[in-house]
């Protein structure tokens, strides 16, 4: 029993690696391509390693277009949404997960719809009211709509841990002799913390990614990095592509959110396991 | 203890409502004027009111020309620059949509596709310039160019460069089959059947004219050099004609072309051909042994600059391609390999093949029209025509055509657009564009569905999208 | 990671809670005075909602009902046109084999998620750590990936030239996948760009169900099997119920997330099939409405998405409501 038992586990563990090569490999696929010339990559059988590689392909992209601007672009952009976003909606979460009041069901379902607009329509009118408001080809003027697009979610998500907190403790905190400011970031805040880390990713990825609203609202040649890498895309497929470069340029987007993914790597996971579930 | 509690929630929110304030502040304050530096700024207004704003549509316009039109535009207006934009193609009609219309953030002057052109001359975009038509190059202008920017007479957009599509071939191949340049379209139209059915290198797949299923823009040339075309005005309302006997006729002799000439797949669009004419891994392996080839099609269709991507790539010294600037691989034309020709008709003169370029114009709501039409005139003058064309871009004006050179390029370039078309000058050509109706019209007919059948269906959905 | 994080024990004690059956909650009416507060912390999110939102959201209902096209973006008065745009959309056979293909499309994507997505999570719950870490980090990088990178890289795995999936399928002997274009084909079409959303799906679900499962008790675990109940019995009647509110949560996210989904069936469309017969809602939007600049047709066809959305979602989320998930 207990032999059929552990073979199970290996089973397991052999299937979870495999699994795991699965997700990892259009990843793997996207960096290692990144290092090999064009010549390597339309070659009849696909190279499987980066031996030989070169940092030509970074080379060519970096000199091209305006990575640096875009990247400063992004950033910030993907900053105050990610720092906006958490703060709106830790409060609202905090509204509705700890207060019952009128209204509150409306807002709940109101954040639920909100997030089953179509938004294919909507970029004239975003345009003309950013446009009115004099935020066209700001940071200010993209980071409005992307907050109210990541808001509604990052509610659902935070209102979870929020809940997840007694109120009991934050008592118990002041009777120990805390203030009631103190006892808030001695004890509410730290439980929050892989919360807030979580959304912060969900925030970060949306807004790293976004596209279209970009397009619209950056005139000129002001850019993000999807933008950017769209637009280095579309150059290298009026010639021949060069896989290559595209490859080294997506890898340059993807670089700053694996960077982010493994400096808050250890929170985000206990914190997607410990309150995500709460929706 | 419930008023304690009650107290705890107060003063979060009270701390709450600092914090939005400081944030608001200094947090999402700050950075957006440290971007605004690091960004750059669009449109025409704002820095100080001396600047004027050209959108070019992709990087086809040279750094060379760039300069000079800035050097130039500064020398004639003294006191101004001259801030020129480049927008991508894909992204350019979603642009205009929004910019155009907006006074304060509009670009003064801007290239448009030439077939997007009617679309926003019919919504009013752009300056009526028929003051300016004859200074501008008046009759020598490229005329199928002027009428796509020409409402009721009036001239709204004129042509800026044009490119035309002709063939380009391999040689060896050609020959290997015991096939010579065709004199005719009928001539042409079995050559390549038989190429491919020789298939003298007995490559797998091989085309004998490579060309995509859904690759309209090219398949159209077929339809005009049997006297056919896309649609006509009727009563001062546009009809499609793909029912048309003759655009029929085209395009049964394309259908039989994409069965038993092309291997292209039946969805492909504008999807780069050259890659099938080069033989381009042939200098991949490292022990430098040829294991195998990507050539796969003996002739392709493509725009006249398709020629630098065609030809043998330049080694270097580290065993390497060479790259241009930009990263593209540089190639060496070998004229014993490739070779071009203009698609010919079957009336001894080229088929009028689509001719691709764009044209250029000034926005209706451009706060500088004086400093744009001094921008016009620079771009129509001798200097910058003959530039256009010492580029490789088919110039406007056709006085100087002989700037284009005299190579086999050239020749095949000029022939092949001595005869072009364009699409119709329809209000509502770009709609029928995004509709995507064209790529799957021309797609189903690759795959070998009936032709008057389809010509009727797509007719129906076509003609309502025309008016606009 | 730690095994035992304060955020764990948080979600035990709010699972706790929602499982006893106790609502949010302690102030509210009843109480002296205007309870202002939860006002006040609702108030950001609200102002920034209806700053972003109220303009275009209103502008896209009035439109709806607008003959709006390109030459009255340009500044021509805009004619209301009453219902016209509605009537021709209900009335064209198309939209609703587009609504139909959608929601399959929805459905078979958000339960393939979701069950993959489970079955990881089971998974990662009976391995050791260090091959649970691997998976997860593996998780994350696809999670990380930004979605133009990612449409670009299957989109050159799938390339019917240069592709790596053709060329692994020769290498396993499938001789016929020489030059195969899987794209051509509508069915082919929706089981690569199903591959991609689904790939790129199942990190949020594992990710959230594996959180759920690591607050079911062992105890519970094992006292079911003493009771003789197999391993398949366990998941369906323990493990199932008890992370119920989660599945349905996440299954309700996909569904509104895949309906409505865009970039990655566009970025395929880009380069190869036949648009009509792979559209979906939001390319089909945003073809004949916006692509044809056709821009009052686009914002009632919103519309038109937005209620089909809300009346499938409806029922299921009054039962959310209805157990306090809300």
């Amino acid at each position: 029993m207990s032999a059929l038992r552990r073979l199970g586990r290996v089973g397991a563990s052999v299937l979870a690696l495999a699994i795991a090569l699965i997700w990892v490999f259009p990843v793997y696929w996207m960096i290692n391509s990144s290092f090999l010339p064009n010549t390597k990559l339309t070659a009849s059988s696909p190279t499987f390693l980066p031996f030989g590689g070169s940092l030509t392909n970074f080379k060519l992209v970096l000199s091209q277009g305006n990575f640096g601007a875009a990247l400063k672009m992004s950033l910030f952009i993907t900053l105050i949404t990610v720092f906006c976003t958490l703060l709106f909606a830790f409060l609202a979460a905090l509204a509705i997960s700890r207060y019952r009041f009128k209204g509150r069901k409306s807002f709940v379902l109101a954040v639920l719809f909100i997030q089953m607009l179509p938004a294919e329509g909507l970029f004239l009118a975003q345009y003309s009211m950013i446009r009115s408001m004099n935020l066209l080809n700001t940071v200010m003027g993209v980071s409005i709509i992307y907050i109210a697009a990541v808001v509604p979610f990052t509610v659902w998500m935070l209102r979870g841990f929020v809940a997840g907190i007694p109120a009991d403790l934050e008592e118990a905190a002041m009777v120990d002799g805390l203030s009631r400011t103190g006892a808030f970031f001695r004890i509410t805040f730290p439980l929050l913390a892989p919360g807030l880390v979580a959304s912060g990713v969900y925030a970060f990825l949306q807004a790293w990614n976004e596209f279209t609203v970009a397009l619209v609202l950056l005139q000129g040649e002001t850019k993000t990095l999807p933008l950017w890498l769209r637009g280095f895309i579309q150059q290298s497929s009026q010639h021949e592509i060069d896989w290559g470069q595209v490859m080294a340029a997506s890898t340059l987007v993807a670089v700053p959110v694996i960077v982010f993914f493994v400096l808050v790597q250890g929170r985000m996971t206990s914190g997607l396991v410990a309150g995500a579930v709460k929706g | 203890m419930m008023k304690g509690l009650m107290g705890v929630k107060k003063t979060t929110g009270l701390a709450a409502l600092a914090a939005i304030a400081a944030l608001t502040l200094a947090g999402c304050g700050t950075p957006e004027e440290n971007a605004g530096t690091g960004g750059g700024k669009g449109g025409a207004a704002g820095a100080g009111d001396t600047e004027l704003t050209l959108w070019l549509a992709g990087g086809d316009t040279g750094d060379d020309l760039r300069d000079y039109l800035k050097s130039e535009f500064e020398k004639e207006n003294k006191g101004w620059t001259l801030k020129i934009e480049t927008i991508d193609w894909g992204d350019l009609v979603t642009k205009l949509n929004t910019a155009m219309p907006d006074a304060k953030n509009t670009p003064d002057v801007v290239e448009v596709g030439n077939t997007q052109s009617p679309t926003f001359t019919n919504v009013g975009a752009f300056l009526d310039i028929s003051d300016m038509y004859e200074e501008l190059g008046g009759d020598d202008l490229l005329q199928s160019f002027v009428e796509v920017g020409e409402v009721d007479g009036k001239n709204y957009t004129l042509p800026y460069y044009f490119g035309s599509r002709y063939m380009f071939y391999r040689v060896d191949v050609w020959q290997e089959a015991g096939l010579e340049v065709p004199n005719t379209l009928d001539e042409f139209n079995t050559a390549v059947v038989t190429l491919t059915e020789k298939n003298p290198r007995a490559i797998k797949d091989f085309s004998g004219l490579f060309l995509g299923g859904a690759d309209w823009r090219n398949g159209i040339s077929w339809v005009f050099a049997n006297g056919g075309d896309l649609a006509k005005q009727e009563d001062g309302a546009w009809v499609s004609t793909l029912s048309d006997p003759n655009t029929i006729k085209g395009l049964k002799q394309l259908q039989i072309i994409q069965q038993k000439a092309s291997m292209a797949p039946v969805d492909a669009k504008d999807q780069s051909p050259w890659l099938y004419i080069n033989d381009t891994d042939e200098a991949s392996e490292e022990d430098s042994s040829v294991t195998s080839t990507s050539l796969s099609a003996a002739t392709i269709m493509a725009p006249g600059w398709a020629h630098w991507s065609i030809g043998d790539p330049v080694i270097g010294e580290d065993g390497q391609p060479e790259r241009n600037p930009d990263g593209v691989i540089i190639r060496e034309w070998n004229p014993a390999k490739f070779g071009v020709f203009a698609l010919p008709g079957n009336d001894g003169k080229p088929a009028p093949v689509f001719a691709g370029g764009s044209n250029i114009g000034i926005s209706a709501k451009s706060q500088h029209p004086e400093q744009a039409k001094s921008l016009m005139k620079i771009i129509f003058s001798d200097e910058y025509q003959q530039m256009l064309g010492g580029a490789g871009l088919g110039p406007a004006n056709s006085q100087f055509v002989d700037s284009l050179g005299t190579d086999e390029f050239a020749k095949a370039l000029i022939d092949s657009a001595l005869n072009s078309k364009l699409t119709p000058a329809a209000p509502g050509w770009a709609a029928v564009e995004a509709s995507g109706n064209l790529e799957e019209f021309f797609g189903k007919i690759a795959q070998g569905g009936d032709v008057e059948e389809l010509a009727r269906e797509y007719d129906q959905k076509i003609t309502p999208l025309l008016q606009g | 990671m730690k095994t035992k994080t304060p955020a764990r024990d948080a979600g035990r004690v709010d699972a706790g809670r929602v499982g006893a059956g106790r609502g949010p909650g302690r102030g509210g009416p009843g109480r002296r005075g205007f309870a202002w507060t939860p006002y006040v912390l609702i108030a950001p999110a609200v102002a920034i909602l209806a700053l972003a939102l109220a303009y275009p959201v209103g502008w896209q209902l009035v439109t709806s009902f607008k003959e709006f096209g390109l030459a009255q973006q340009f500044g021509q008065p805009a004619e209301f046109n009453g219902l016209d745009n509605y009537i021709k959309i209900v009335t064209t056979g198309e939209t609703w084999m587009v609504v139909v293909r959608s929601v399959v499309f929805c459905l078979v994507n958000a339960f393939l998620t979701v069950a993959i997505g489970t079955g990881l999570a089971t998974l990662m719950n009976t391995i050791a750590k260090p091959i649970r870490l691997t998976l997860q980090i593996c998780l994350l990088l696809a999670w990380a990936m930004p979605v133009v990178a990612v449409m670009t890289v299957w989109n050159w795995l799938f390339d019917w030239n240069h592709g790596t999936i053709n060329w692994f399928a020769i290498q396993l002997g499938a001789d016929q996948y020489w030059h195969h274009n899987w794209l051509e084909k509508p069915l082919s079409f929706y089981a690569v760009a199903t591959i991609i959303i689904v790939w790129m799906s199942v990190p949020f679900v594992a990710f959230s169900v594996y959180a759920g499962l690591t607050q079911v008790s062992g105890e519970v675990l094992e006292a079911a099997q003493i009771d003789g109940a197999n391993g398949w019995q366990r998941f369906t009647r323990i493990v199932v119920p008890l992370i119920r509110p989660v599945l349905m949560i996440v299954l309700l996210l996909q569904i509104i997330w895949d309906l409505r989904v865009f970039t990655q069936i566009r970025m395929l469309q880009d380069r190869g099939s036949f648009p009509s017969q792979t559209d979906l809602l939001g390319t089909y939007i945003y073809r004949e409405g916006v692509g044809a600049n056709h821009f009052g047709m686009a914002a009632a066809m919103s519309v038109f998405v937005l209620i089909i959305t809300i009346i499938a979602a409806w029922p299921y989320v009054r039962s959310l409501m209805k157990q306090e998930a809300i």
